[in-house]
């Protein structure tokens, strides 16, 4: 099955970038899946028109740091794009070298790129260019950039949420305990 | 801004929205001109909660993404990390989460459908679509003790059996269903109120379908005839005898039908699936163990195609774990369908494709 489609989606590969790593796996339903990493932002240029041109469809983007919490010091940010053809997926993996790590926008092949794009720009803090509409997305532009990029434990976001005034209305009337009077670390 | 047009805003709060989002639109007399979404109102985080849970934690986790189909979302996650870890899943569980998936895909399509009749003002066929939909939520509480959250998917397999109690009650439910869903049908068919109010609206044609790379229902009400289940099978639907269901209207009418039809379809499925379903264990019983790599997996929930994305360094949280839920590209295709509509007909619209907000914010 997919023959057809995994030949286009060969044909397009190397047209588009030459003799480059694109291997598939397989799951146990037959179903095949293609792998491809780019080790420059501007190859995208090259590939996502020639996969619009097959007819693939962008089904989302993944951003995501090398080291997810930023504690080992492995810098970096890769992207991975998830394309469709007649049920054939195709992940086109990108490293982003630049600091700030910046990537092209594919929206003038596929329109949906748009949310997709804006979405990991403001979770992660890449940069984009020749986006047509590059503002936030889900966020409130008051919240920082980047947030993904960072490790917000649990114990800290929950720290800030529950202010003092659970244990002032706990010991209302008392004497206030000198560990409950605040300070959220 | 020209002085013939003026500022309607809806949301974030708003009658017509069963959950919040903001569009300011652009209104000429009663026709909307121009439609702008502000989103982002139920962003919970949930990718990066996920990062910091280990993968049995994750099931849990990922059956909270979305209460209509809140089985797609683990089955899917649990797909892919079998996907990453080589882990194979056994046949009878296969079948126990294809039934799963359609009992809340019947339930899902008679809520959307159920609202539209609401949204018309015909609220006595609202009422009833909710009543035929309460068969589905009796077996779902009857089977899995559940009526939203089935907890029925873990990793290697599925937690609870249908057994021979459980399974004839099942089966009278769908005899139960299966004539008042046919009735039903024919009222949303022929119904003149319904086919004043919904045909011909809400035009989303072919090649703008393709362009936004909309999914599920509402794409196949446009032609095109998309369905993972047929495309990219997964679990036993290859064994499964079902008809993908297509239309070439485009029309908030037609996306209606559709779904209706398609809960026809499941209830065949589920009818197959539990005459077909082999014995054997339910589970693997096993940890397995999680490699550093990366896998795809993708399944079609109620509204369309969900495709989750994990990517494992070797610890026992993911690296990245990353879901698409199929209201993300059908959102923006809105901009089509609303163009030049009345503004009574924005909320019937909106609610055509079956929006999931919190989905798709996370």
């Amino acid at each position: 099955m997919n023959a057809t489609a995994k030949q286009s989606v060969e044909t397009a590969v190397s047209r588009a970038l030459g003799a480059v790593g694109l291997h598939w796996t397989a799951d146990v339903n037959g179903n095949s899946f293609g792998w491809v990493k780019l080790c420059a932002p501007e190859s995208l240029l090259s590939i996502a028109p020639a996969l619009a041109q097959c007819g693939a469809r962008l089904m989302t983007v993944t951003a995501y740091r090398n080291d997810k919490f930023g504690r080992m010091e492995m810098e970096g940010h890769e992207i991975a794009y998830h394309f469709d053809l007649e049920g054939l997926v195709v992940t086109v993996s990108v490293c982003l070298p630049d600091n700030p790590p910046r990537v092209p926008s594919i929206t003038p092949w596929f329109k949906n790129a748009d949310w997709n794009e804006r979405e990991f720009a403001e979770l992660y803090g890449i940069v984009l260019e020749d986006h047509p509409n590059p503002r936030r997305l889900f966020l409130d532009p008051s919240l920082d950039a980047a947030i993904l990029d960072r490790l917000v434990p649990l114990s800290t976001m929950m720290n800030g949420a529950s202010t003092t005034t659970l244990w002032e209305k706990v010991f209302a009337g008392k004497q206030l305990p000198e560990w409950a009077k605040g300070g959220n670390s | 801004m020209s002085t013939t047009t003026y500022t309607l805003p809806i949301g974030p709060l708003h009658v017509a929205l069963e959950e919040p989002m903001y569009f300011d639109i652009q209104v000429e007399g009663e026709t909307v001109r121009s439609v702008e979404l502000a989103a982002g109102h139920v962003h919970r985080g949930m990718e990066a909660l996920a990062m910091q849970r280990n993968y049995f934690q994750n099931v849990t986790l990922t059956e909270r993404v979305c209460s209509l189909c809140s089985n797609s979302h683990p089955a899917t996650y649990c797909m892919a990390v079998e996907n990453l870890s080589g882990l194979l899943v056994p046949e009878r569980a296969k079948y126990l989460r294809v039934i799963a998936d359609e009992v809340k895909r019947i339930a899902s399509h008679l809520f959307n459908v159920g609202i539209m009749a609401h949204l018309t003002g015909f609220d006595s066929l609202f009422m009833h679509a909710m009543e035929i939909r309460e068969i589905m939520q009796d077996a779902k509480e009857g089977v899995y003790g559940n009526r939203m959250n089935l907890g029925q998917c873990i990793i290697g397999g599925c937690r609870r059996d249908i057994d021979e109690a459980t399974a004839p009650f099942l089966l009278g439910q769908l005899e139960l269903l299966k004539p008042q869903l046919d009735e039903l049908y024919g009222v949303f068919e022929r119904d003149p109120l319904i086919r004043t109010r919904t045909q011909g609206i809400g035009l989303l044609p072919f090649e703008e379908a393709k362009r936004h790379a909309v999914v599920g229902p509402v794409a196949r009400a446009s032609g095109v005839a998309y369905d993972v289940r047929r495309k990219a099978p997964y679990a036993v639907y290859a064994d499964l005898d079902f008809e993908t269901q297509s239309d070439t209207k485009g029309d908030v009418h037609s996306r209606a039908l559709l779904r209706l039809r398609e809960a026809v379809q499941s209830v065949k499925i589920i009818e197959q699936c539990l005459r077909q379903i082999p014995s054997g264990p339910i589970n693997v019983r096993e940890v397995p163990v999680i490699p550093a790599g990366e896998a795809v997996a993708r399944s079609e929930a109620p509204r369309g195609e969900v495709f989750y994305y994990v990517r494992s360094d070797g610890t026992d949280t993911p690296q990245r774990l990353k879901w698409r839920v199929p209201t993300y590209m059908n959102w923006e295709a809105l901009q089509v369908m609303l163009a030049n509509c009345q503004v009574a007909d924005i909320a019937l619209i909106v609610n055509s494709i079956d929006p999931c907000i919190s989905c798709t914010e996370r």
